[in-house]
């Protein structure tokens, strides 16, 4: 079984034919051998035992004639049975009366002692004794002994036809096997040669051919079955790769698109960046050359509009009294215009100072300037400037604010046009806001000049009628924005008008945090 | 050698063997009685033994319970060495000896309205006396026709017709056969009989023997 082992499904079965012969064969052979054996022996003590009862009925006569020469001549008949070695005779009193030794075989045998009738194998020798019996009388006996020569020659033979038929058989079985173990062999042979081609290959689309109903068919039809599914698998994993692969080359695809736009977006993002950086540059820079522009300009007109006003007031001195009274009131006329230039080209200087200059930012408490600036202002004893309650400290420019309260409270007193005025300051918190509001009982203003009142050189009314720049809202305004602040105004007209304007709480703070880690570093 | 040693050797054993068998044969109940009664103890044996290798015709035989008879004509040599076998049967039967006074008596002594020649004719086997000599022709011409085995022990029994005839060879019993007479007689002999006889006569063939 393990020398079996290593061989081919081929030659495993012509070797388990072979061998299933040879046993089959063998027994067979063997069975033969020892029933043809037994049979040989049964047959031989037979036809010896006929030999013996044809003695005994040739001898009766002569046994009873007491006649020993023909006794004698008639034993001497076995010659030509080679195989008998001894034959004799025996009389009614058991003793050997003629004996007959085959002269080939030797005389060193000596006749047996009488038995009664019948057979013995005994050393080599087949013994037969019979009774030659008379009348009912036995009146001696007749022994024959034979070697078992023609037994074993018969023997012989048959192994050796035996020994022939088995090889013969072995031969044919070889033959016969090594044909038709194809039948068995030929489809695995095939299976095993096409499993080996899928996995070198890789080629699951090979089928192996079924030609028969029997197990190696159902092992076939299995294993093509199980191609396949491999197939089909392999084709689905492959189908899923290119899926994939599409799918990531398309996502790729959007992404590389993305990435352009994407690329393409910051580069306009960038140059309108840079375009809008430019721009403000150009912008500040404009600003920048407005504002000196305007500060040169109204530095610049100030010298010569000083000059006028010198020599305005050099002619009415030296030359009033040439002049007739219309002289007189012109000259009146363009003094009051120089004037008018004059304080024009200061609030313009002024207007142009908020953006450039700036000062040190302290704590102001409101409580102590506002009263400070109702001071300045110095109200007509008509007009009552009030504090309506307690105001808040705020970080910030003592200038500039005091100007933004300034500002509101002497236009509530200029345009105030009753007799009994009031001008009413306070502030209100809301949130992170602090909301001052300056109210008065004046004139008021009609809601579609809200927003103008703003605008610098705008006066609602003729400057004939009031002395005004048109600059202080605009400056006030231009403060509280850069404050983070608003502006605005509510007011009905005829009853007055409230200017509010807010002031970031936390600017301030943070405007004061940022201030003294200034100052620490 | 070897060979010839043993052939040398067994054909002294056959010469021992005969010797002994011939000196057996004769020593059968000799001791302390005549070479004459031994030589009639045989004869006597083979009468019977003749009987056992000789087949009479369906009629002679065909009652089964009738015996066998041996008769014996003419003065009895044998005395008493039928003894030891008379209860001998032969083909089934019984053996009955019937004994004859010589012929010219037979013939003289018909007085019962019967002959008894008749008992003679119903013999199975007839041995003639040496007393009877002179009247074998008589006799074997009285019995012929009647299916009888005839045996003698004169020298002319075979040519008188007789069948078989006893003969003393080397001082040994043997005898002859006259197969033309048991043809006449319708008796057949045995070929193992005729095997052994000294002489066969056979008219048919030449003589045998």
């Amino acid at each position: 079984m393990i020398l079996m082992r290593h061989l081919t499904i081929k030659y495993k079965l012509i070797a388990i034919t072979m061998l299933t012969c040879f046993a089959a064969l063998f027994l067979a052979g063997s069975g033969y051998v020892l029933w043809e054996w037994t049979n040989l022996r049964r047959i031989m003590a037979r036809n010896l035992q006929t030999q013996a009862e044809l003695i005994a009925e040739n001898c009766k006569a002569a046994l009873a004639f007491n006649d020993a020469q023909d006794s004698l001549e008639i034993l001497q008949a076995l010659q030509v049975e080679p195989s008998i070695v001894l034959g004799c005779l025996y009389n009614r009193n058991n003793e050997v009366f003629v004996s007959y030794y085959n002269q080939q075989a030797g005389c060193d045998i000596q006749p047996p002692d009488f038995k009664i009738d019948g057979y013995e194998f005994d050393d080599g020798y087949l013994t037969v004794f019979k009774s030659i019996v008379l009348e009912d009388e036995i009146i001696g006996a007749v022994c024959l002994r034979s070697n078992l020569q023609p037994m074993h020659a018969m023997l012989g033979r048959g192994v050796y036809i035996i020994v022939c038929v088995m090889l013969l058989a072995f031969f044919t079985a070889y033959l016969v096997s090594s044909r038709l173990q194809r039948i068995i062999s030929r489809p695995i042979l095939d299976l095993a040669d096409i499993a080996k081609d899928v996995s070198e290959k890789k080629d699951f689309s090979t089928r192996a051919a079924s030609r028969t109903n029997d197990e190696v068919g159902l092992l076939i039809n299995t294993f093509n079955e199980m191609l396949e599914q491999i197939q089909q698998r392999d084709s689905a994993l492959v189908k899923a790769r290119d899926d994939l692969e599409e799918r990531v080359n398309l996502r790729t695809a959007d992404l590389t698109a993305a990435n352009e736009h994407l690329t393409r977006e910051v580069a306009e993002r960038e140059k309108s960046e840079a375009r809008q950086a430019e721009l403000l540059n150009t912008i500040a820079k404009t600003n920048e050359e407005l504002k000196d522009f305007a500060y040169i300009v109204s530095h610049d007109l100030k010298a010569p509009l000083r000059g006028i006003s010198t020599l305005t007031e050099w002619i009415i001195s030296d030359y009033g009294d040439k002049l007739d009274d219309d002289g007189k009131e012109q000259m009146k006329l363009l003094s009051s215009r120089v004037g008018r230039m004059h304080n024009l080209i200061e609030g313009v200087l002024q207007y142009s100072r908020v953006g450039r200059v700036s000062e040190e930012r302290v704590q102001i408490n409101l409580n102590e300037l506002i009263p400070e600036v109702i001071d300045m202002v110095s109200p007509p004893e008509n007009i009552a400037v009030t504090i309506e309650n307690e105001l808040p400290v705020i970080a910030g420019e003592p200038t500039r604010i005091m100007q933004v309260f300034q500002n509101l409270i002497s236009n509530a007193i200029k345009y105030m046009d009753k007799p009994d005025g009031w001008v009413k300051i306070s502030c209100a918190d809301e949130d992170n806001l602090w909301v001052f509001s300056v109210a008065d009982n004046g004139p008021g203003i009609e809601e579609k000049y809200f927003e103008k009142i703003f605008q610098i050189f705008q006066t609602l009314i003729s400057r004939d009628e009031f002395e005004s720049t048109g600059v202080g809202l605009t400056v006030t305004k231009k403060i509280v924005e850069l404050y983070g602040g608003r502006i605005w105004v509510e007011s009905k007209v005829g009853q007055g008008s409230t200017f509010f304007f807010s002031f970031q709480k936390q600017e301030s703070e943070v405007y004061n945090a940022k201030y003294e880690t200034n100052h620490v570093s | 050698m070897l060979q010839i040693n043993k052939i040398i050797s067994f054909r002294l054993y056959i010469l021992l063997t005969l010797s002994v068998s011939l000196q057996v044969i004769p020593a059968l109940a000799y001791d302390d009685k005549s070479d004459l009664s031994r030589e009639y103890q045989i004869k006597a044996a083979f009468l019977y033994n003749f009987m056992q290798f000789v087949d009479w015709p369906e009629e002679k035989v065909s009652d089964k319970n009738a015996p066998v008879i041996l008769g014996i004509i003419g003065e009895d040599p044998f005395g008493d060495a039928f003894k030891p076998i008379k209860s001998k049967q032969i083909k089934g039967k019984k053996s009955l000896i019937k004994r004859f006074e010589g012929i010219e008596k037979l013939k003289e002594s018909d007085d019962k309205g019967q002959s008894k020649i008749e008992f003679i004719r119903q013999c199975h086997l007839l041995f003639i006396c040496s007393s009877e000599k002179e009247n074998l022709e008589d006799i074997i011409n009285l019995v012929s026709g009647y299916d009888v085995l005839t045996v003698g022990e004169t020298s002319n029994m075979l040519e008188s017709g007789g069948i078989v005839n006893f003969l003393v060879d080397e001082n040994k019993v043997r005898f002859e056969i006259n197969l033309t007479a048991a043809r006449r007689e319708n008796i057949k002999i045995r070929s193992q009989l005729l095997r052994l006889a000294k002489k066969v006569i056979d008219n048919n063939n030449l003589a045998k023997k």
